[in-house]
């Protein structure tokens, strides 16, 4: 080929080049990345690693925003009101109603579609049928117990029933009276952890139809059962989940409810470097043998604003909760469990006997707080914290308590 | 030795008795009230140098059995946090100078002009202190959503002098009345201007009033957080919510990276008291006293 030919070859190909780049560029698009995990500690190398990832990947621009996880709601619907939220936005499973309806987001359902994501991750990110939010992590709250405090009070298999359980329980006291047995919630922000105990004793809280049923026997009966357990001194007062990690990684705790990420947790604070070693998830029990352990799903999803750089954001929503390395890295850094079959079928995951238990111990039968869907979630959380808290401080019966409960929660539904 | 001596000794003996016993009682009550305000500070510190794993550990211990000065290097080696810090120097200078300068004028005319209007102006500007200031969050944020000022430092500078203001009118214009009039005649008469005379003759001497009037609306801007987490954006944002957004998380926080953290950021306001105290004790209680 003559040097003609082969400068005037080069000259077309770099015309090529540069009238392709702002295609490519425009393949990942422009949008931002709303989280709070973006700065925390403990996650933000993991997610920018991802972030910086997929923009090289894709040309795509993310301009990422974050603010503090208990003023994260309140800033986002702010933000949202006022025109100013836009991309992806990382959500916690409980926050979603309150966004959808405020009528900015994407429908992801087709996206979604593309994806093996499970029923149970998908059902964390759908309000009234509509697929809003593509499931990033899904585990649950469930019990861990320290099994090395267990075995030195004696008590060699874990509670599968609520006999069992009460009965480990005044074994753990017997042993060290300054061991809290069970460090379950008592502070008054925490005590929506009383509903799955509700349903664990027959109680139903909200029926298909929407009606509220807090004041029925099961719903009574677990709460005067979780009052029991005060007056006898298997839990303690003013408990809530911070102080019952600290109080676990100090080996005074025999139980306590957490997520997934417990293990991870109570390690980093524990003078004992084996703790890790002997925290084990604890399927709920139940009242009689047979029933399916109860507990409240937990997670993380990604919602898109339905803007002009809804697609741009959809795909790297899609990309960051699918990718199998991504996702499996995740899992591996953060031991957050990935959402799609594929990756919960895969050695990396399935190897990991502590969140293996737990997903098909406790995930496998948890199920959404029943207040999520409505946008007045937080009072009627609020309402049925402090009817508790009344019983637990004697104030009231657990049957006046769950009528007051009852009638409030009904008329903010209303 | 007569009997009245003898008398008279005792009596003195008993007095001085009740005299040690009274600065006994005294100086009691100074090391509780100290204990009450410097522990919680010494326990910032303790927690500060104490290794993470140690932090909870049950007895607590009043001193640590090992030091640590990780978390504090982690603070100087988070480019991040030194953005916050240096974003937290900017807005509460701009917010000091900004609210010094509007101050001063507006005290001056309160304090030395007599018009209509004028007490009524200086209530209003008093009455803005009564309303709780997260109550204008949605509107001032609205407001600087328009005018294009969200996450920008001007949104905070501009909302951090909105609540210095009154106050700092207010105790400049205190300082202002104890200045007397005639010095400000003869001035005057001297063939002084009102630009003169304010910066020549009442600026010097309010120099207490001004430099605790500044600390005041420093410190407003440094300790800020909810207008700094909403109005500025992450990249503007200031060290209160900056430190939040970084040790406490959805999980945990990092108690002992916090306090080295806290420890660091209330450096400056600590110096700047300590070589100030002499003008910040003369400012705040000037004109509390009239004549």
């Amino acid at each position: 080929m003559s040097r003609r030919s082969l400068s005037t070859l080069l000259v077309l190909v770099i015309v090529l080049l540069v009238s392709l780049a702002p295609a490519m560029a425009q393949e990942g698009g422009k949008f931002t990345f709303t989280g709070w995990s973006l700065q925390e500690g403990a996650t933000r190398d993991v997610i920018m690693g991802v972030v910086a990832e997929y923009s090289q990947a894709t040309g795509a621009e993310i301009t990422d925003v974050s603010y503090p996880y208990n003023e994260y709601l309140n800033q986002i619907l702010l933000q949202a009101r006022g025109g100013n939220l836009s991309g992806a936005v990382q959500l916690d499973i409980a926050w979603l109603a309150p966004l959808a309806a405020m009528g900015v987001l994407k429908d992801l359902g087709p996206v979604a579609a593309e994806a093996d994501y499970t029923a149970a991750a998908l059902s964390s990110g759908q309000i009234n049928g509509v697929q809003y939010g593509l499931p990033w992590t899904t585990a649950s709250i469930g019990m861990v117990a320290n099994m090395k405090l267990l075995e030195e009070a004696g008590i060699t298999e874990l509670p599968t029933t609520i006999a069992e359980f009460e009965a480990a329980l005044e074994a753990l006291k017997a042993y060290d009276p300054d061991v809290i047995p069970y460090a379950g919630m008592t502070d008054t922000a925490q005590l929506k952890d009383i509903i799955p105990w509700i349903w664990t004793f027959g109680g139903t809280v909200i029926d298909d139809e929407g009606n509220v049923v807090l004041n029925d026997e099961g719903s009574i009966a677990a709460v005067e059962w979780y009052a029991g357990l005060l007056e006898r001194g298997l839990i303690a007062a003013d408990m809530d989940r911070f102080d019952a990690r600290q109080l676990f990684a100090q080996g005074r705790v025999g139980f306590y409810d957490d997520a997934i990420v417990a293990r991870g947790l109570v390690q980093s604070n524990a003078p004992d470097s084996d703790l890790a070693d002997y925290v084990v998830p604890v399927p709920r029990p139940v009242l009689n043998e047979g029933d399916a352990p109860q507990a409240l799903l937990w997670g993380h999803i990604i919602v898109v604003i339905d803007d002009a750089n809804a697609d741009a954001a959809a795909a790297f929503a899609k990309y960051i909760t699918t990718d199998q390395d991504t996702v499996l890295n995740y899992f591996e850094q953060l031991a957050l469990p990935p959402t799609t079959q594929t990756a919960l079928d895969s050695e990396t995951v399935q190897n990991n006997a502590y969140v293996a238990t737990w997903s098909e111990g406790i995930t496998a039968t948890a199920r959404t707080n029943p207040f999520w869907p409505y946008t007045q979630a937080a009072a009627m959380e609020q309402a049925l914290n402090e009817r508790v808290q009344a019983v637990l401080t004697g104030e009231m019966s657990a049957a006046d308590a769950m009528n007051d409960a009852h009638d409030e929660i009904s008329d903010l539904i209303d | 030795m007569t009997v009245s001596r003898i008398s008279e000794t005792s009596t003195m003996a008993a007095s001085q008795r009740q005299k040690l016993l009274d600065r006994a009682v005294l100086y009691l009550s100074f090391a509780v009230v100290a204990v009450f305000a410097f522990f919680p500070i010494y326990w910032m510190l303790v927690t500060s140098l104490t290794p993470a794993n140690q932090v909870f550990r049950f007895p607590p211990r009043l001193f640590p059995a090992s030091l640590t000065l990780d978390h504090y290097q982690a603070f100087f080696d988070n480019p991040t946090l030194l953005r916050y810090f240096r974003n937290s120097v900017l807005v509460s200078t701009a917010t000091a100078v900004g609210s010094i300068l509007i101050s001063t004028y507006a005290a001056y005319s309160f304090s030395k002009f007599r018009y209509a209007g004028r007490r009524a102006l200086m209530f209003l500007i008093l009455s803005a202190q009564m309303f709780p200031q997260a109550l204008l969050l949605i509107a001032l944020y609205l407001m600087f959503d328009e005018l294009g000022l969200l996450n920008s430092y001007w949104s905070m500078i501009l909302a951090f002098t909105t609540f210095t203001l009154p106050l700092c009118i207010w105790m400049l214009k205190s300082y202002f009345d104890t200045i007397p009039d005639d010095l400000i005649e003869a001035a005057k008469v001297d063939g002084a201007g009102q630009f003169q005379i304010i910066h020549r003759i009442l600026m010097p001497l309010a120099a207490p009033a001004l430099v605790s009037t500044t600390l005041f609306a420093f410190i407003r801007g440094w300790n800020d957080y909810i207008y700094a987490l909403t109005l500025a954006g992450p990249h503007k944002m200031t060290l209160p919510p900056g430190l939040v957004l970084t040790y406490i998380g959805e999980f945990q926080t990092s108690w002992p990276n916090l306090m080295a953290s806290s420890f660091i950021v209330s450096l400056p306001i600590v110096i700047a008291f300590l070589f100030m105290q002499r003008y910040i004790a003369g400012g705040l209680v000037a004109g509390a006293v009239k004549g």
